[in-house]
């Protein structure tokens, strides 16, 4: 209805529909490329197309969110292909100068809202340091905490895929954030068969 | 169950709804017995809880307001631009149509005032009556016709304006005492007096007004 009206030049549904799904897009756009002028320009892109030609919107193929879902993810891809260096979001600066997209809400000090914000950018370092499909996968079910089925119906690949997707990412990220936590590795513990020798 | 099936099923925190609850609580035994798992388990728990903490940094995250306004920008630009652009279109042509009307009906209806006269006008070519008749039809020598000027008629005693459509203008020489029959003034010692004058007759074929040139 909203996009109808938009169509048809109503600017305020265009709005509407903008401040509607702009916030889970952003976001998808920001924990997959850690930088947030890639994250805007690429939230603008996705509702630049819709603008131009909301005619390739069709209803009958899911919802709109998911079609907004679709151009976003393929605008990070080719983000991410063209900038595959990971680009880390601490040395930015939001518009009102707060710093990086990270935003504390619990921090009691200073002392330990730095310490916080620290780690938070470790684990957010590691999941950018992820090959783009499983960022994707470790973004769509750990970070957003969507459903496998709800993962794969926006990738647009089987559960089956997502599972593997998801087991390598964990395994990259744990061995990852382990190093920095100077905990033991996983190669480490001994596996089963060992202890039974 | 094996290490491999748990690493697959055992860490999905209950988001793989294709995996049952069979296989969840076998995947609970086999961390129970296995340390490794077990290890796997708990090092992928923290990294959760971790990841829980960067989505809950993230989550208040929105677009700035900026791209807000670019895309409004951009959206005026893409839908008002051409409708103003269309509404200026339409206007000019409304305009450059009205003026062509304007043209038109001027055009018309100076052709319609034209055509008046030349309407009114009459060939006569009867032959010339009795010059000194008193009979007004048979007005002298008929050689023409009617300039374009109907307006300077007078009309005779006794006739009402009309319209002068399928009137004639007669140009007829006549003895000036014969506009008295006419019912207008003659000066009686110039009644002898030949001269040029414009009759104005109409359908019925009786003059309706006089009009004399000199």
């Amino acid at each position: 209805m909203l996009l109808r009206r938009a169509a048809k030049g109503d600017e305020e549904a265009f709005a509407l529909l903008y401040r509607h799904h702009q916030a889970a897009l952003y976001r998808f756009a920001l924990r997959m490329s850690g930088n947030s002028w890639a994250a805007e320009e690429i939230v603008q892109d996705a509702f630049m197309t819709l603008m131009r030609d909301p005619k390739k919107y069709d209803p009958s193929r899911g919802t709109l969110g998911a079609f907004l879902y679709g151009i976003t993810r393929n605008r990070v891809l080719k983000h991410l292909e063209r900038s595959p260096q990971r680009e880390v979001p601490l040395e930015e600066k939001n518009e009102n100068g707060a710093g990086s997209g990270i935003v504390l809400l619990d921090a009691t000090t200073p002392a330990i809202q730095a310490e916080k914000r620290e780690r938070i950018e470790q684990v957010w370092a590691a999941v950018l340091d992820l090959p783009a499909e499983f960022r994707e996968a470790v973004v769509l079910c750990e970070l957003e905490e969507r459903s496998y089925e709800e993962a794969a119906g926006m990738i647009g690949c089987p559960i089956g895929t997502i599972r593997s997707r998801l087991h390598r990412g964990r395994a990259l990220l744990m061995a990852r954030l382990e190093i920095l936590r100077d905990a033991p590795r996983r190669s480490t513990v001994p596996s089963q068969a060992s202890v039974a020798k | 169950m094996t290490c491999n099936e748990f690493e697959e099923i055992g860490l999905d925190g209950g988001r793989d709804a294709s995996v049952s609850d069979a296989q969840r609580t076998a995947a609970a035994a086999h961390a129970a017995s296995c340390p490794r798992c077990a290890a796997l388990r708990n090092s992928w728990q923290a990294t959760r809880l971790e990841l829980r903490a960067l989505a809950q940094a993230t989550v208040a995250q929105n677009a700035p307001p900026r791209v807000e306004m670019r895309l409004r920008q951009k959206f005026r630009t893409q839908y008002h631009t051409p409708k103003a652009r269309r509404s200026a279109f339409v206007a000019a042509w409304g305009l450059a149509v009205a003026a062509a009307l304007v043209g038109v009906v001027s055009w018309v209806k100076w052709n319609n005032r034209q055509q008046q006269p030349n309407h009114v006008a009459v060939k006569a070519n009867t032959p010339a009556s009795n010059q000194s008749s008193s009979d007004q039809n048979a007005a002298g020598d008929p050689s023409l016709v009617a300039d374009n000027e109907s307006g300077d008629f007078t009309l005779l005693p006794g006739v009402l304006p009309a319209e002068t459509d399928g009137s004639a203008i007669l140009n007829v020489r006549m003895q000036r005492g014969a506009l008295g029959a006419l019912g207008l003034p003659v000066n009686e010692d110039r009644a002898s007096e030949w001269i040029q004058v414009d009759l104005l007759v109409g359908n019925d074929g009786l003059p309706q007004a006089v009009r004399m040139p000199e």
